[in-house]
């Protein structure tokens, strides 16, 4: 760890200290184990903050920081039972404002919340926000998240997640085809606008991740899922690849990677010359990277292997001859 | 000394004073300092020292004032430090249910990474001083907002600090990134893309800016602040963009059963459509293009023409650089 991401963490462990005081003043008796459960932080980390507390105050009158200037705890409690009681308290005693980014961060993640189908009581949401508003020490910042149309499909996933049983739907993969899936849901994410259903699908008999948006016929079946409780684990990103994956050499300019970060984390970059560099990406097949390529084009170009550059130049292609009669109105249907 | 020790003990002094501290009272007294003050001597990186901690004091949203001597204005030297303890303290009548403290802890969870990630957790740390215990949290459901633009960050600092900001922009339609010399108001994310809300400082009028389109570093100006309207901005920005989306519509046409026709069908908002014609709402036209060019020949572009034109550039420009009798790339 650098220096400066040591010392950043300073302000975090002030924070804590500072809230810690008036939970402890609330709490005549109370163990460092359930601190750090309220807290969500370690027991080691309760300990030091006690530590450091029991040794500081204010200057005082002498400027000497006599005892009565000083916190003070029950040490033989602390050392012995591993019990906090504070006995003494110096300048503060209640919970410390927000910062205004604090608050907007916590109000833009309501606003975000507060678009799916679930949290529909707006007026729950409101007076959070209108609480963290006022219970900041500067206008909170101006971060919003616009409404998103929320898809019954989450609420149906959802619903299965929380009952335990399987859902079934047609699912269109990158290759174009559609196929009929049944998977035991285990998690629903979303990342921004799109959601993603993570579960283990009886067709591969893997855990894979679906896209909300590609399911179509979607419903929860009464059949309940398996137990894949304590052997699986979900990765954080959403995408695993794997051994059969394939390798794949592309060129970018160097402030276009932030937008594969999804796709290509991990590999060496090298520069070409100018700002353009050139990264591997590892993909399951050429249809998924076709799409990716197009939908950043005049940005990403494949430079091997042949079979991918190939693939990608035929999807353009296939794209482009359509433009070459003049647009016409469609045929009933 | 831990850095946080010399910051605990000065929130405690700054608390305890009623009248403030100076800066030399700080230095020769307080926990941290004390041990570093030079009687008489040069006190000088122990001054740079208190200028930052009083910075990331401040960051944690603690009010910690200067008071200009009234007999002696304007003298930096009798500056007084002080943190009142009424805007230090929550107020006493904010108070929060089991139930409203789960939907905040996963109003925290929608960051996963950068600093929102890391003030939506303080925040927490700040709730818990409350001793409230959360209700259950809902299993297996994880929102998330992602900013993964490099602009994100500096951009929201410097418009909590009212800084001028300069950036290259590549405007949608131009092929060269121009600067831009801006005061930056709101970061709004609209129909999944972030968006600076902000006054081009150079025609003086609020502008909308894309972050994916601000090409490499953000800077701030020296000495160049202005002061925030305040609430409401990120609002307003909403409102405009609104505005736009609902003013611009395409018209696709969709192969059936296609991934486009999945996709694309679930986002059209007009209930009239014909066949597989699909009408969608959009704000930027240069990224809707993006978008469609990677549905290849899925989708078919009917209208506006300048869509059209664009989709078709966008396909043309991958099939040439994708020739395979030019393994090296064309660009």
């Amino acid at each position: 760890m650098t220096e400066a991401s040591k010392s950043s963490r300073a302000p975090d462990k002030l924070a804590f200290l500072l809230s810690l005081v008036p939970y402890l003043m609330d709490h005549e008796r109370i163990g460092v184990a359930a601190v750090a459960a309220h807290f969500g932080v370690s027991a080691t980390r309760v300990r030091e903050a006690v530590n450091l507390i029991a040794v500081s105050g204010v200057p005082g009158e002498t400027r000497q920081y006599q005892h009565g200037d000083l916190f003070d705890i029950q040490w033989d409690e602390f050392e012995d039972n591993d019990v906090i009681v504070l006995t003494h308290l110096v300048a503060i005693d209640d919970a410390p404002r927000f910062s205004a980014r604090e608050a907007a961060a916590l109000i833009a993640g309501l606003q975000y919340l507060s678009s799916l189908p679930e949290n529909a009581d707006q007026g729950a949401i409101a007076s959070l926000m209108a609480k963290l508003t006022r219970g900041a020490s500067a206008t909170p910042s101006q971060l919003a998240v616009a409404k998103s149309e929320s898809t019954d499909a989450i609420t149906v996933i959802r619903a299965a997640v929380g009952n335990n049983v399987q859902v079934e739907f047609d699912y269109v993969n990158s290759r174009g085809g559609q196929e009929h899936r049944r998977v035991d849901p285990l998690r629903i994410e979303s990342v921004d606008r799109d959601w993603y259903l993570r579960g283990w699908c009886h067709l591969r008999e893997a855990v894979r991740t679906f896209r909300l948006d590609r399911m179509s016929a979607l419903t929860a079946t009464d059949a309940p899922s398996g137990d894949h409780g304590a052997g699986l684990t979900l990765p954080d990103t959403l995408f695993e690849s794997t051994a059969e994956d394939l390798s794949v050499v592309i060129e970018l300019p160097e402030p276009g990677l932030a937008l594969i970060a999804d796709y290509a984390p991990e590999f060496p970059v090298t520069h070409v010359g100018g700002e353009r560099v050139r990264t591997t990406l590892r993909v399951a097949h050429f249809h998924g990277l076709k799409r990716l390529v197009t939908r950043l084009a005049g940005l990403v170009t494949v430079i091997e292997p042949a079979e991918a550059r190939d693939t990608v130049a035929r999807w353009a292609e296939e794209g482009a001859a359509q433009y070459d009669a003049p647009a016409l109105p469609p045929a009933e249907a | 000394m831990a850095v946080e020790e010399r910051l605990f003990s000065l929130v405690l002094a700054l608390v305890a004073t009623e009248t403030g501290l100076t800066k030399a009272e700080v230095l020769s007294t307080v926990q941290g300092y004390r041990q570093r003050y030079q009687n008489g001597g040069d006190n000088s990186s122990l001054e740079r020292q208190f200028e930052r901690d009083k910075d990331d004091v401040r960051e944690l949203g603690i009010p910690l004032e200067t008071i200009e001597p009234p007999d002696d204005p304007g003298s930096n030297h009798n500056l007084r430090y002080r943190i009142p303890k009424g805007l230090y303290d929550l107020p006493s009548d904010i108070t929060f249910t089991p139930d409203e403290l789960m939907v905040l802890k996963l109003a925290a969870a929608v960051w996963r990474e950068g600093s929102l990630s890391a003030e939506s957790r303080r925040a927490l740390t700040k709730l818990g001083s409350l001793g409230v215990e959360s209700s259950d949290p809902v299993l297996g459901y994880a929102p998330s907002l992602r900013a993964r633009e490099s602009s994100f960050e500096p951009l929201s600092k410097a418009m909590d600090r009212g800084q001028v900001v300069a950036f290259r922009y590549l405007k949608p339609g131009e092929t060269a990134p121009r600067r831009r010399r801006v005061a930056p108001h709101a970061v709004v994310l609209h129909d999944g893309r972030w968006h600076l809300f902000a006054t081009d400082q150079d025609v003086a009028a609020k502008r909308t800016f894309l972050l994916s389109r601000i090409v490499g570093q953000v800077v701030t100006l020296p000495g160049q602040t202005f002061k925030q309207d305040g609430d409401g901005m990120g609002q307003q920005a909403l409102a405009e963009l609104d505005e736009l989306w609902n003013a611009s519509l395409a018209e696709v046409d969709v192969v059936p059963g296609s991934d486009a026709a999945v996709r694309l069908g679930k986002r059209q908002t007009s209930v009239a459509t014909v066949g597989d014609r699909i009408s969608l709402h959009y704000t930027d036209l240069n990224i809707l293009a993006d978008e469609l060019a990677g549905f290849g020949p899925e989708v078919l572009v009917q209208s506006p023409p300048a869509l059209r034109q664009a989709v078709i550039s966008r396909l043309t420009g991958v099939r040439d650089a994708h020739d395979v009798q030019d393994p090296r790339g064309t660009s």
